[in-house]
Protein backbone atom coordinates (compact mmCIF):
# COMPACT_ATOMS: atom_id res chain seq x y z
CA UNK A 1 0.00 0.00 0.00
CA UNK A 2 1.62 3.25 -0.99
CA UNK A 3 2.08 5.74 1.64
CA UNK A 4 -0.06 9.16 2.22
CA UNK A 5 3.15 10.91 0.47
CA UNK A 6 3.21 9.24 -2.30
CA UNK A 7 2.71 10.97 -5.49
CA UNK A 8 0.46 8.04 -6.76
CA UNK A 9 -1.84 8.04 -4.30
CA UNK A 10 -2.29 11.70 -4.08
CA UNK A 11 -3.68 11.84 -7.96
CA UNK A 12 -5.29 8.79 -7.25
CA UNK A 13 -7.15 10.58 -4.13
CA UNK A 14 -7.45 13.87 -5.58
CA UNK A 15 -9.47 11.91 -8.91
CA UNK A 16 -11.11 10.15 -6.42
CA UNK A 17 -12.87 13.34 -4.40
CA UNK A 18 -13.27 15.14 -7.78
CA UNK A 19 -15.62 12.01 -8.92
CA UNK A 20 -17.44 11.84 -6.09
CA UNK A 21 -18.19 15.73 -5.94
CA UNK A 22 -19.61 15.40 -8.93
CA UNK A 23 -22.06 12.02 -8.03
CA UNK A 24 -22.90 14.94 -5.68
CA UNK A 25 -23.49 17.54 -8.31
CA UNK A 26 -25.33 15.23 -10.69
CA UNK A 27 -27.86 13.38 -8.21
CA UNK A 28 -28.46 17.49 -7.93
CA UNK A 29 -29.68 17.72 -11.11
CA UNK A 30 -31.83 14.49 -11.37
CA UNK A 31 -35.28 15.24 -10.59
CA UNK A 32 -36.41 14.74 -7.44
CA UNK A 33 -37.88 11.59 -6.25
CA UNK A 34 -41.82 10.85 -4.77
CA UNK A 35 -42.75 8.48 -2.65
CA UNK A 36 -46.35 7.87 -2.12
CA UNK A 37 -45.84 7.76 1.73
CA UNK A 38 -43.59 10.46 1.99
CA UNK A 39 -45.55 14.09 1.17
CA UNK A 40 -41.80 15.22 0.73
CA UNK A 41 -40.10 14.91 -2.39
CA UNK A 42 -36.95 13.09 -1.81
CA UNK A 43 -33.71 14.69 -3.90
CA UNK A 44 -30.86 12.79 -3.62
CA UNK A 45 -27.78 15.14 -3.30
CA UNK A 46 -27.23 14.28 0.25
CA UNK A 47 -27.40 10.61 -1.00
CA UNK A 48 -24.19 11.69 -2.92
CA UNK A 49 -23.00 13.35 0.37
CA UNK A 50 -23.53 9.97 2.38
CA UNK A 51 -22.05 7.94 0.08
CA UNK A 52 -19.18 9.97 -0.20
CA UNK A 53 -17.98 9.75 3.11
CA UNK A 54 -19.03 6.09 3.67
CA UNK A 55 -16.89 4.69 0.35
CA UNK A 56 -14.05 7.52 0.31
CA UNK A 57 -13.25 7.56 4.64
CA UNK A 58 -13.51 10.69 6.64
CA UNK A 59 -10.74 13.35 4.58
CA UNK A 60 -11.54 12.45 1.17
CA UNK A 61 -15.21 12.13 1.85
CA UNK A 62 -15.53 15.66 3.16
CA UNK A 63 -13.34 17.34 0.36
CA UNK A 64 -15.84 16.05 -2.24
CA UNK A 65 -18.52 17.50 0.18
CA UNK A 66 -16.59 20.73 0.18
CA UNK A 67 -15.80 21.04 -3.29
CA UNK A 68 -19.31 20.55 -4.53
CA UNK A 69 -19.99 23.76 -1.89
CA UNK A 70 -17.12 26.03 -2.71
CA UNK A 71 -18.20 25.39 -6.81
CA UNK A 72 -21.98 26.33 -5.74
CA UNK A 73 -21.22 29.27 -3.69
CA UNK A 74 -18.90 30.04 -6.81
CA UNK A 75 -22.23 30.29 -8.79
CA UNK A 76 -22.54 26.93 -10.05
CA UNK A 77 -26.36 25.79 -10.45
CA UNK A 78 -25.38 22.45 -8.72
CA UNK A 79 -27.83 22.15 -5.64
CA UNK A 80 -30.77 20.66 -6.35
CA UNK A 81 -33.31 22.59 -8.15
CA UNK A 82 -30.53 24.27 -10.07
CA UNK A 83 -29.48 26.77 -6.91
CA UNK A 84 -26.26 28.01 -6.41
CA UNK A 85 -24.05 31.84 -5.34
CA UNK A 86 -23.45 33.28 -2.59
CA UNK A 87 -27.50 34.16 -1.71
CA UNK A 88 -27.83 29.95 -0.45
CA UNK A 89 -24.93 30.83 2.75
CA UNK A 90 -27.31 33.63 3.11
CA UNK A 91 -30.40 32.29 3.49
CA UNK A 92 -32.52 30.19 5.47
CA UNK A 93 -31.14 26.50 4.52
CA UNK A 94 -27.21 27.30 4.11
CA UNK A 95 -26.43 25.31 7.40
CA UNK A 96 -27.29 22.58 5.95
CA UNK A 97 -24.55 23.10 3.02
CA UNK A 98 -22.17 23.60 5.87
CA UNK A 99 -23.18 20.49 7.97
CA UNK A 100 -22.83 17.81 4.70
CA UNK A 101 -18.74 19.26 5.09
CA UNK A 102 -18.86 17.40 8.52
CA UNK A 103 -21.88 14.56 7.92
CA UNK A 104 -19.25 13.33 5.77
CA UNK A 105 -16.37 13.67 7.91
CA UNK A 106 -18.14 12.11 10.53
CA UNK A 107 -19.34 9.05 8.36
CA UNK A 108 -16.07 8.30 6.78
CA UNK A 109 -14.47 8.36 10.22
CA UNK A 110 -16.97 5.62 11.89
CA UNK A 111 -16.89 3.85 8.57
CA UNK A 112 -13.24 3.55 8.83
CA UNK A 113 -12.47 2.81 12.14
CA UNK A 114 -15.15 1.21 13.36
CA UNK A 115 -17.77 -0.57 10.84
CA UNK A 116 -15.56 -2.19 8.39
CA UNK A 117 -13.49 -3.60 11.67
CA UNK A 118 -16.49 -5.34 12.53
CA UNK A 119 -17.11 -9.00 10.90
CA UNK A 120 -20.35 -10.01 11.45
CA UNK A 121 -22.48 -9.53 8.56
CA UNK A 122 -25.48 -8.21 10.78
CA UNK A 123 -23.35 -6.13 13.01
CA UNK A 124 -21.42 -4.46 9.95
CA UNK A 125 -25.01 -3.58 9.00
CA UNK A 126 -26.69 -2.20 12.00
CA UNK A 127 -22.98 -0.43 12.88
CA UNK A 128 -23.01 1.30 9.44
CA UNK A 129 -27.13 2.48 9.84
CA UNK A 130 -25.61 4.28 13.40
CA UNK A 131 -22.90 5.71 11.47
CA UNK A 132 -24.77 6.83 8.53
CA UNK A 133 -27.82 8.39 10.25
CA UNK A 134 -25.48 10.18 12.69
CA UNK A 135 -23.07 11.96 9.99
CA UNK A 136 -26.02 12.24 7.67
CA UNK A 137 -28.98 12.83 9.75
CA UNK A 138 -27.91 14.28 13.29
CA UNK A 139 -24.73 16.03 12.34
CA UNK A 140 -26.28 17.78 9.25
CA UNK A 141 -29.41 18.66 11.15
CA UNK A 142 -27.46 20.33 14.03
CA UNK A 143 -25.54 22.75 11.43
CA UNK A 144 -29.24 23.34 9.84
CA UNK A 145 -31.60 23.77 12.23
CA UNK A 146 -29.77 26.53 14.18
CA UNK A 147 -28.78 28.23 11.49
CA UNK A 148 -32.37 28.03 10.09
CA UNK A 149 -33.46 29.71 13.89
CA UNK A 150 -30.75 32.49 13.50
CA UNK A 151 -31.55 33.41 9.72
CA UNK A 152 -35.38 33.59 10.41
CA UNK A 153 -35.67 34.31 13.75
CA UNK A 154 -38.08 31.22 14.10
CA UNK A 155 -37.45 29.11 17.10
CA UNK A 156 -35.31 26.10 17.68
CA UNK A 157 -38.16 24.09 18.07
CA UNK A 158 -39.80 25.11 15.22
CA UNK A 159 -37.06 24.90 13.26
CA UNK A 160 -36.68 21.40 14.07
CA UNK A 161 -39.99 20.46 13.55
CA UNK A 162 -39.86 22.12 10.20
CA UNK A 163 -37.20 19.82 8.83
CA UNK A 164 -38.51 16.58 10.37
CA UNK A 165 -40.41 16.67 7.35
CA UNK A 166 -37.56 15.54 5.53
CA UNK A 167 -36.77 12.92 8.19
CA UNK A 168 -38.29 9.87 6.13
CA UNK A 169 -36.49 10.87 3.09
CA UNK A 170 -33.28 11.24 5.02
CA UNK A 171 -33.56 7.77 6.64
CA UNK A 172 -34.06 6.38 3.47
CA UNK A 173 -31.49 7.32 2.14
CA UNK A 174 -29.14 6.05 4.78
CA UNK A 175 -30.52 2.41 4.85
CA UNK A 176 -29.65 2.97 0.91
CA UNK A 177 -26.04 4.27 1.36
CA UNK A 178 -25.44 1.71 4.24
CA UNK A 179 -26.03 -1.09 1.51
CA UNK A 180 -23.99 0.46 -1.07
CA UNK A 181 -20.97 1.26 0.89
CA UNK A 182 -21.10 -2.58 2.42
CA UNK A 183 -21.18 -3.99 -0.99
CA UNK A 184 -19.30 -1.87 -2.93
CA UNK A 185 -16.53 -2.12 -0.03
CA UNK A 186 -16.59 -5.82 -0.58
CA UNK A 187 -16.03 -6.16 -3.85
CA UNK A 188 -13.78 -2.98 -3.89
CA UNK A 189 -11.12 -3.76 -1.41
CA UNK A 190 -8.50 -1.07 0.32
CA UNK A 191 -11.21 1.41 -0.79
CA UNK A 192 -9.99 3.51 2.32
CA UNK A 193 -6.10 2.72 2.71
CA UNK B 1 -26.19 31.50 -11.15
CA UNK B 2 -23.11 33.21 -12.96
CA UNK B 3 -22.27 36.39 -14.13
CA UNK B 4 -23.18 36.15 -17.83
CA UNK B 5 -21.48 39.39 -19.39
CA UNK B 6 -22.48 41.59 -17.15
CA UNK B 7 -20.85 45.15 -18.31
CA UNK B 8 -22.29 46.95 -15.40
CA UNK B 9 -19.99 49.40 -12.72
CA UNK B 10 -20.64 46.34 -9.93
CA UNK B 11 -18.93 44.05 -12.17
CA UNK B 12 -15.38 46.50 -12.54
CA UNK B 13 -14.53 45.89 -8.61
CA UNK B 14 -12.90 43.47 -7.41
CA UNK B 15 -14.09 40.56 -6.15
CA UNK B 16 -12.99 40.47 -2.52
CA UNK B 17 -13.80 43.83 -2.17
CA UNK B 18 -17.64 43.05 -3.38
CA UNK B 19 -17.47 39.84 -0.85
CA UNK B 20 -16.40 41.75 1.62
CA UNK B 21 -18.40 44.34 2.20
CA UNK B 22 -21.68 41.50 1.91
CA UNK B 23 -20.15 40.13 4.76
CA UNK B 24 -20.18 43.09 6.70
CA UNK B 25 -23.60 43.85 5.58
CA UNK B 26 -25.32 40.66 6.10
CA UNK B 27 -24.14 41.30 9.95
CA UNK B 28 -25.03 44.57 10.25
CA UNK B 29 -28.64 43.56 8.68
CA UNK B 30 -28.91 40.89 11.70
CA UNK B 31 -28.01 43.97 14.52
CA UNK B 32 -30.85 46.22 12.87
CA UNK B 33 -33.90 45.93 14.33
CA UNK B 34 -36.09 48.66 12.99
CA UNK B 35 -38.43 47.75 10.31
CA UNK B 36 -38.17 51.27 8.71
CA UNK B 37 -34.55 51.11 8.11
CA UNK B 38 -34.65 47.54 7.07
CA UNK B 39 -37.04 48.77 4.45
CA UNK B 40 -34.77 51.40 3.60
CA UNK B 41 -32.05 48.44 3.12
CA UNK B 42 -34.32 46.44 0.58
CA UNK B 43 -34.99 49.17 -1.13
CA UNK B 44 -31.74 49.89 -1.92
CA UNK B 45 -30.60 46.05 -2.64
CA UNK B 46 -33.34 46.65 -5.04
CA UNK B 47 -32.00 49.59 -6.73
CA UNK B 48 -28.65 48.03 -6.27
CA UNK B 49 -29.52 44.98 -8.16
CA UNK B 50 -31.39 46.93 -10.47
CA UNK B 51 -28.55 48.99 -11.22
CA UNK B 52 -26.20 46.20 -12.01
CA UNK B 53 -28.36 45.06 -15.23
CA UNK B 54 -29.45 42.22 -13.99
CA UNK B 55 -31.07 39.73 -16.51
CA UNK B 56 -34.15 38.37 -15.10
CA UNK B 57 -34.67 35.23 -16.37
CA UNK B 58 -31.56 33.73 -14.20
CA UNK B 59 -33.22 35.66 -10.69
CA UNK B 60 -36.74 34.02 -11.64
CA UNK B 61 -35.77 30.25 -10.01
CA UNK B 62 -34.10 31.23 -7.16
CA UNK B 63 -36.36 34.30 -6.35
CA UNK B 64 -38.98 31.45 -7.03
CA UNK B 65 -37.24 29.21 -4.65
CA UNK B 66 -36.54 32.01 -1.88
CA UNK B 67 -39.86 32.95 -1.81
CA UNK B 68 -40.97 29.40 -1.02
CA UNK B 69 -39.31 29.31 1.81
CA UNK B 70 -39.70 32.86 3.05
CA UNK B 71 -43.85 32.70 2.63
CA UNK B 72 -43.61 29.70 5.29
CA UNK B 73 -41.51 31.33 7.45
CA UNK B 74 -43.44 34.09 7.98
CA UNK B 75 -46.79 32.10 8.12
CA UNK B 76 -44.90 30.64 11.02
CA UNK B 77 -43.19 33.53 12.80
CA UNK B 78 -46.14 35.29 12.57
CA UNK B 79 -48.76 32.67 14.48
CA UNK B 80 -46.16 32.25 16.64
CA UNK B 81 -44.77 35.93 17.67
CA UNK B 82 -46.55 38.53 15.89
CA UNK B 83 -46.52 39.84 12.35
CA UNK B 84 -44.27 43.03 13.20
CA UNK B 85 -41.66 40.21 14.00
CA UNK B 86 -42.55 38.07 10.72
CA UNK B 87 -42.20 40.99 8.13
CA UNK B 88 -38.53 42.52 9.97
CA UNK B 89 -37.59 38.76 9.90
CA UNK B 90 -38.55 38.19 6.07
CA UNK B 91 -37.47 41.58 5.39
CA UNK B 92 -34.27 41.21 6.33
CA UNK B 93 -33.73 37.54 4.84
CA UNK B 94 -35.02 38.94 1.35
CA UNK B 95 -32.67 41.87 1.54
CA UNK B 96 -29.35 40.08 2.34
CA UNK B 97 -30.50 37.30 -0.57
CA UNK B 98 -30.88 40.46 -2.71
CA UNK B 99 -27.50 41.82 -2.12
CA UNK B 100 -25.75 38.57 -2.21
CA UNK B 101 -27.13 37.76 -6.12
CA UNK B 102 -26.07 41.30 -7.03
CA UNK B 103 -22.70 40.16 -5.79
CA UNK B 104 -22.60 36.95 -7.41
CA UNK B 105 -24.48 38.08 -10.66
CA UNK B 106 -22.16 40.68 -11.72
CA UNK B 107 -18.81 38.02 -10.48
CA UNK B 108 -17.26 35.65 -13.16
CA UNK B 109 -17.20 32.06 -12.18
CA UNK B 110 -13.21 32.32 -12.98
CA UNK B 111 -13.25 35.54 -10.38
CA UNK B 112 -15.03 33.96 -7.80
CA UNK B 113 -13.28 30.71 -7.92
CA UNK B 114 -9.85 32.60 -7.48
CA UNK B 115 -11.40 34.92 -4.77
CA UNK B 116 -11.66 31.45 -3.12
CA UNK B 117 -8.17 30.01 -3.74
CA UNK B 118 -7.06 33.59 -2.16
CA UNK B 119 -8.96 32.81 1.17
CA UNK B 120 -7.68 29.23 0.53
CA UNK B 121 -3.75 30.20 0.32
CA UNK B 122 -2.55 29.98 3.71
CA UNK B 123 -3.65 26.59 4.14
CA UNK B 124 -0.23 25.89 1.74
CA UNK B 125 1.23 26.22 5.04
CA UNK B 126 -0.24 23.13 6.32
CA UNK B 127 0.32 20.90 3.44
CA UNK B 128 -2.45 21.80 0.83
CA UNK B 129 -1.27 21.74 -2.64
CA UNK B 130 -2.56 24.66 -4.76
CA UNK B 131 -2.07 22.78 -8.20
CA UNK B 132 -3.85 19.73 -6.45
CA UNK B 133 -6.75 21.54 -5.44
CA UNK B 134 -6.78 23.53 -8.78
CA UNK B 135 -6.99 20.19 -10.73
CA UNK B 136 -9.75 18.48 -8.47
CA UNK B 137 -12.54 21.68 -8.82
CA UNK B 138 -11.69 21.42 -12.93
CA UNK B 139 -11.55 17.49 -12.66
CA UNK B 140 -15.19 17.94 -10.87
CA UNK B 141 -16.89 20.18 -13.57
CA UNK B 142 -15.51 18.13 -16.20
CA UNK B 143 -17.07 14.86 -14.81
CA UNK B 144 -20.41 15.90 -13.52
CA UNK B 145 -21.88 15.74 -17.07
CA UNK B 146 -19.94 12.32 -17.37
CA UNK B 147 -21.57 10.64 -14.34
CA UNK B 148 -24.64 12.00 -15.22
CA UNK B 149 -24.62 10.13 -18.45
CA UNK B 150 -23.63 7.34 -16.14
CA UNK B 151 -26.69 7.04 -13.89
CA UNK B 152 -28.62 7.36 -17.52
CA UNK B 153 -27.24 4.53 -18.58
CA UNK B 154 -27.75 2.18 -15.05
CA UNK B 155 -30.62 3.15 -14.94
CA UNK B 156 -32.16 2.91 -18.02
CA UNK B 157 -30.45 -1.04 -18.25
CA UNK B 158 -32.10 -1.64 -14.77
CA UNK B 159 -35.48 -0.51 -16.07
CA UNK B 160 -34.72 -2.93 -18.90
CA UNK B 161 -34.45 -5.66 -16.49
CA UNK B 162 -37.29 -4.50 -13.96
CA UNK B 163 -35.34 -3.02 -11.51
CA UNK B 164 -35.57 0.62 -12.30
CA UNK B 165 -37.61 1.70 -9.47
CA UNK B 166 -34.69 -0.71 -6.69
CA UNK B 167 -32.53 2.17 -5.55
CA UNK B 168 -30.13 -0.96 -5.08
CA UNK B 169 -29.54 -1.83 -8.34
CA UNK B 170 -28.78 1.86 -9.35
CA UNK B 171 -26.17 3.01 -7.19
CA UNK B 172 -24.24 -0.18 -6.69
CA UNK B 173 -23.07 -0.30 -10.20
CA UNK B 174 -23.22 3.93 -10.28
CA UNK B 175 -20.33 3.73 -7.78
CA UNK B 176 -18.62 0.74 -9.03
CA UNK B 177 -18.60 2.70 -12.25
CA UNK B 178 -17.69 5.73 -10.95
CA UNK B 179 -14.82 4.24 -8.81
CA UNK B 180 -13.59 2.83 -11.85
CA UNK B 181 -13.82 6.11 -13.89
CA UNK B 182 -11.43 7.42 -11.22
CA UNK B 183 -9.22 4.69 -11.34
CA UNK B 184 -8.76 4.89 -14.83
CA UNK B 185 -8.06 9.15 -14.97
CA UNK B 186 -6.12 8.28 -11.71
CA UNK B 187 -3.86 6.04 -14.10
CA UNK B 188 -3.88 8.04 -17.05
CA UNK B 189 -2.55 11.14 -15.65
CA UNK B 190 -0.03 9.08 -13.63
CA UNK B 191 1.17 7.46 -17.08
CA UNK B 192 1.38 11.04 -18.64
CA UNK B 193 4.31 12.07 -15.43
CA UNK B 194 1.49 14.29 -13.99
CA UNK B 195 3.39 15.40 -10.99
CA UNK B 196 1.57 15.99 -8.00
CA UNK B 197 3.92 15.77 -5.42
CA UNK B 198 2.99 18.15 -2.46
CA UNK B 199 4.19 21.39 -2.57
CA UNK B 200 7.72 22.12 -1.58
CA UNK B 201 9.07 25.25 -0.26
Amino acid sequence: MPTKTDSTSQTRNTVYVAVFAAMIAAMGLLPPITLGIIPVPITLQTLGVMLAGALLGPWRGALASLVVVVLSLAGLPLLSGGRGGLGVLFGPTGGYLVGWIFGSLVIGALFKYWVLRNENKGVRFVSGLISVLLGGVVVIYLFGVPWTAATTGLGLGTSLLGSLGFLPGDVFKAVVTTLVALTVHRSYRGLMG
Amino acid sequence: MIASKNSSYLARIKPGWKFGALLVLSISLYLIDSWQLLLLSFILSIVLLLSAKVGFKQLRMPLMSLAMILSVVFVLLGLQTDWGNAIVSVLRLLTMCLFAYSVSLTTSFDAMLELFQQVASPLRFIGANPAQIALGLSMTIRFIPELKKVYLEVSEAQHARGLGNNPLAVSVPLVIRSLKIADETAEALDARGYDSAPYRR
